[in-house]
C-alpha cells in the first residue's frame, strides 16, 4: 500500500484531507464527525473575539456552478468558543480559524486558543463579505507582516494564512506572510447573484463568496503561483470534490487539500473517495508516496 | 429559487394561516420548503397540504411571517425545496401527537392514513384545524383534556404501533423519556431547528452532528435517545449553546 501521509508545517498528517472553516464546523458535534468521517485534520468555523449572529437568511444559495454565501462571520465568540471545545478529545487534529481587525485582536485570540491546548491556527485573512476584518486585511501586506510575525514570536502554535484570492497578485500577500508556517489557498472569491423574478439579489448581504467546482481553476493558478515563489507548504482549498480534483493541487504544489462545499456535493463519504483515490492513483501510475507527486510539475 | 402563484390564504386563528398554491414539485409528507421572503428573511416551513393542493401552515411569529400572512392571492411566493427526509409509512394502528404549530407537518400524514390525532396547545385558541375526532389536550382547560398533549398521550400510549410526533423540542423530549412501551421500531419524530442553509452545509440545525435538516427532520426513537442534545440544547444564530426550557 502506497503512503498518502503527508506534512504541513510541524504538523505530521496521517492523510491529506482536511475539512476547510466554513462548513460543517460549528458545533463539536459535527467537529468530531469530520474526524471520525476520515479528516485529517477539522478547521473551526471563524472565531472572534466576541458573539456574532451573521446575516440574515439567505445566507447560501447554490448556484449551476457552486455555491454564493455570505453568512457573515457568525460565531458564538472566543468564551463560548472555549468552554465547548475545552474538553474536545482530540486537539490536535484541530485548526482553530480566528479573525480579528487588527494585530492585537489576532493576538489576544491566539492565546486564549493555545491556552486552550490547540497546536494550530488558521489565520482567516479573507473573509470576502465583512467589513473591517477577513479580505480586507488580508489585501494589507503590511498589516499581514505585522500579525503573523507577531503570532509567531509570541505563541508556540501552528499559523496557517488563509489567504484571498480577490486580489491583484496573491504573491505579493504571500510574500508578506513569509513568518507563517503554511499557505491556505485560497478563501471563497468575492461574488454576487441574482434572482431574475424577485428582482433581489441571492444573499441577503448582497456580497459573499463563491465556492465549488467554478472557482477550482483560481485556486489551482493561485498554488502554482505561490509555489513557484515560495517553497513553504500551501493547503489547496476551493472546488475540491472528488480525487482528482485533489491530484490537481498535489500536482501544483499543495501539500494537502481542504474541502468545503464538497460537503453539499459528495457529504461526509468525501474523505474516503479522496483517501483511497489518491491511493489508487499513486499505484496506479507508478509512485510509492504523496510525497512524489507533490509540486512535480512545478519543480525545475 | 422557485415561485408559485398564491391561491389563497386563510386564517386559521389569531395568528395562524395556511397559504395555498399550486406547484409541480415532487414531495412526500414530513418534507420542509425554505419560504423566502424577498428583502425580510428565508424561513422553514413545513407542508401542511401535498398533491393537488399544496399549502404551508404556519404561526405569525417575527418579520417573515408577518409579511407572509398579509401577502394576496396572485402574488408570488418565492422557496426553495422540498427538503429532509419524509415520515417513513406507518404500520398497524397509528397514532399522531402534536404539539402547538407541529400539527402543520403531520396533517399530509394524517389525512393520507387512517390513525388517531392527539393535538395540544395552551389554549382552545391556540388550537387550528381541528376535526371532530381530535383528541384535544389545552394547559388551562378550556377544551378537552386538561394539561399536555403528552399527559394525554402517554394514557393510551401502548395501543399503537405506529406513533408520529411533532411540536416543540421541549415537549417531544418529555414525551420521548415518558414512552415505556417495549418496541419503538416504528416511533418517528420531527424536529424544528433554526436552520440557515437547509441543505446540509451550515451546521446551525445540528444535534450531536446531526444536522436536522438533512439527515432529519424526522428521526426515530432510537436515534433519539443517543442524542443528549435534543431537548435540552440548542443554537442561536450565532452557533451559541443556549438551554432549552423543560416541560413542567
Amino acid at each position: 500500500m502506497v503512503s498518502i501521509s503527508t506534512s504541513v508545517g510541524d504538523i505530521r498528517l496521517s492523510n491529506p484531507v482536511m475539512l476547510a472553516s466554513g462548513i460543517l464546523d460549528e458545533t463539536s458535534g459535527s467537529m468530531k464527525r469530520a474526524l471520525e468521517s476520515g479528516a485529517a485534520i477539522a478547521v473551526t468555523k471563524s472565531i472572534g473575539s466576541s458573539e456574532r449572529k451573521g446575516y440574515p437568511t439567505p445566507v447560501v444559495s447554490v448556484i449551476a456552478t457552486g455555491m454564493l454565501n455570505a453568512v457573515g462571520l457568525a460565531n458564538p465568540g472566543i468564551d463560548s468558543f472555549s468552554e465547548e471545545f475545552s474538553n474536545f478529545p482530540v486537539k490536535e487534529k484541530v485548526a482553530v480559524s480566528i479573525f480579528g481587525k487588527d494585530t492585537e485582536e489576532f493576538l489576544y485570540l491566539a492565546r486564549r486558543v493555545e491556552g486552550l491546548g490547540f497546536k494550530i491556527l488558521e489565520l482567516n485573512l479573507s473573509c470576502p463579505h465583512v467589513a473591517g476584518v477577513g479580505s480586507e486585511i488580508g489585501q494589507d501586506p503590511d498589516l499581514v507582516e505585522d500579525i503573523i510575525r507577531e503570532l509567531k514570536s509570541r505563541t508556540n502554535l501552528q499559523i496557517w494564512a488563509k489567504l484571498t484570492p480577490s486580489i491583484t497578485n496573491i504573491v505579493t500577500i504571500a510574500k508578506a506572510a513569509e513568518k507563517a508556517d503554511a499557505y491556505v489557498l485560497i478563501n471563497t472569491v468575492k461574488a454576487t447573484g441574482v434572482d431574475i423574478y424577485a428582482r433581489q439579489f441571492l444573499l441577503s448581504n448582497k456580497i459573499g463568496g463563491y465556492s465549488g467546482p467554478g472557482i477550482k481553476p483560481i485556486a489551482l493558478r493561485a498554488v502554482y503561483d505561490v509555489r513557484k515563489e515560495s517553497e513553504k507548504d500551501i493547503i489547496g482549498v476551493g472546488g475540491i470534490n472528488d480525487w482528482n480534483d485533489a491530484v490537481e493541487f498535489f500536482l501544483l504544489g499543495a501539500s494537502a487539500v481542504q474541502v468545503g462545499t464538497g460537503l453539499y456535493y459528495r457529504d461526509y463519504g468525501i474523505y474516503d473517495n479522496i483517501n483511497a483515490g489518491i491511493a489508487r492513483y499513486l499505484e496506479d501510475e507508478g509512485f510509492s508516496s504523496l510525497d512524489d507527486i507533490i509540486g512535480l510539475m512545478v519543480k525545475s | 429559487m422557485n415561485f408559485s402563484v398564491i391561491k389563497e390564504i386563510v386564517n386559521e386563528n389569531d395568528s395562524i394561516f395556511t397559504i395555498r398554491f399550486d406547484s409541480v414539485m415532487v414531495a412526500k409528507p414530513g418534507q420542509f420548503l425554505m419560504v423566502w421572503v424577498p428583502g425580510v428573511k428565508e424561513v422553514p416551513m413545513s407542508l401542511s397540504s401535498i398533491g393537488d393542493d399544496f399549502a404551508i401552515t404556519f404561526k405569525v411569529f417575527g418579520e417573515s411571517t408577518k409579511k407572509l400572512a398579509s401577502m394576496k392571492k396572485g402574488e408570488r411566493m418565492f422557496y426553495r425545496g422540498p427538503y429532509g427526509n419524509p415520515y417513513p409509512e406507518p404500520e398497524g394502528k397509528t397514532a399522531y401527537v402534536a404539539g402547538g404549530t407541529g400539527l402543520a407537518s403531520l396533517l399530509p400524514l394524517i389525512r393520507k392514513y387512517k390513525g388517531d390525532v392527539y393535538t395540544g396547545a395552551r389554549t382552545r385558541n391556540d388550537l387550528f384545524l381541528l376535526d371532530d375526532d381530535f383528541r384535544i389536550a389545552t394547559e388551562d382547560g378550556s377544551l378537552g383534556f386538561r394539561g399536555n398533549v403528552v399527559d394525554l398521550f402517554v394514557k393510551e400510549e401502548d395501543e399503537y404501533d405506529t406513533v408520529y410526533v411533532c411540536g416543540p423540542e421541549a415537549m417531544m423530549r418529555s414525551l420521548l423519556d415518558r414512552m415505556h412501551r417495549e418496541k419503538h421500531g416504528n416511533v418517528y419524530f420531527s424536529l424544528e431547528r433554526l436552520m440557515k442553509c437547509g441543505i446540509g452545509i451550515c451546521d446551525s440545525c445540528s444535534v450531536n452532528g446531526y444536522r436536522v435538516c438533512k439527515e432529519g427532520t424526522v428521526f426515530t426513537y432510537e436515534q433519539l435517545k443517543k442524542m443528549d442534545e435534543f431537548g435540552v440544547y440548542r443554537r442561536s444564530g450565532s452557533g451559541k449553546i443556549e438551554l432549552i426550557a423543560k416541560v413542567q
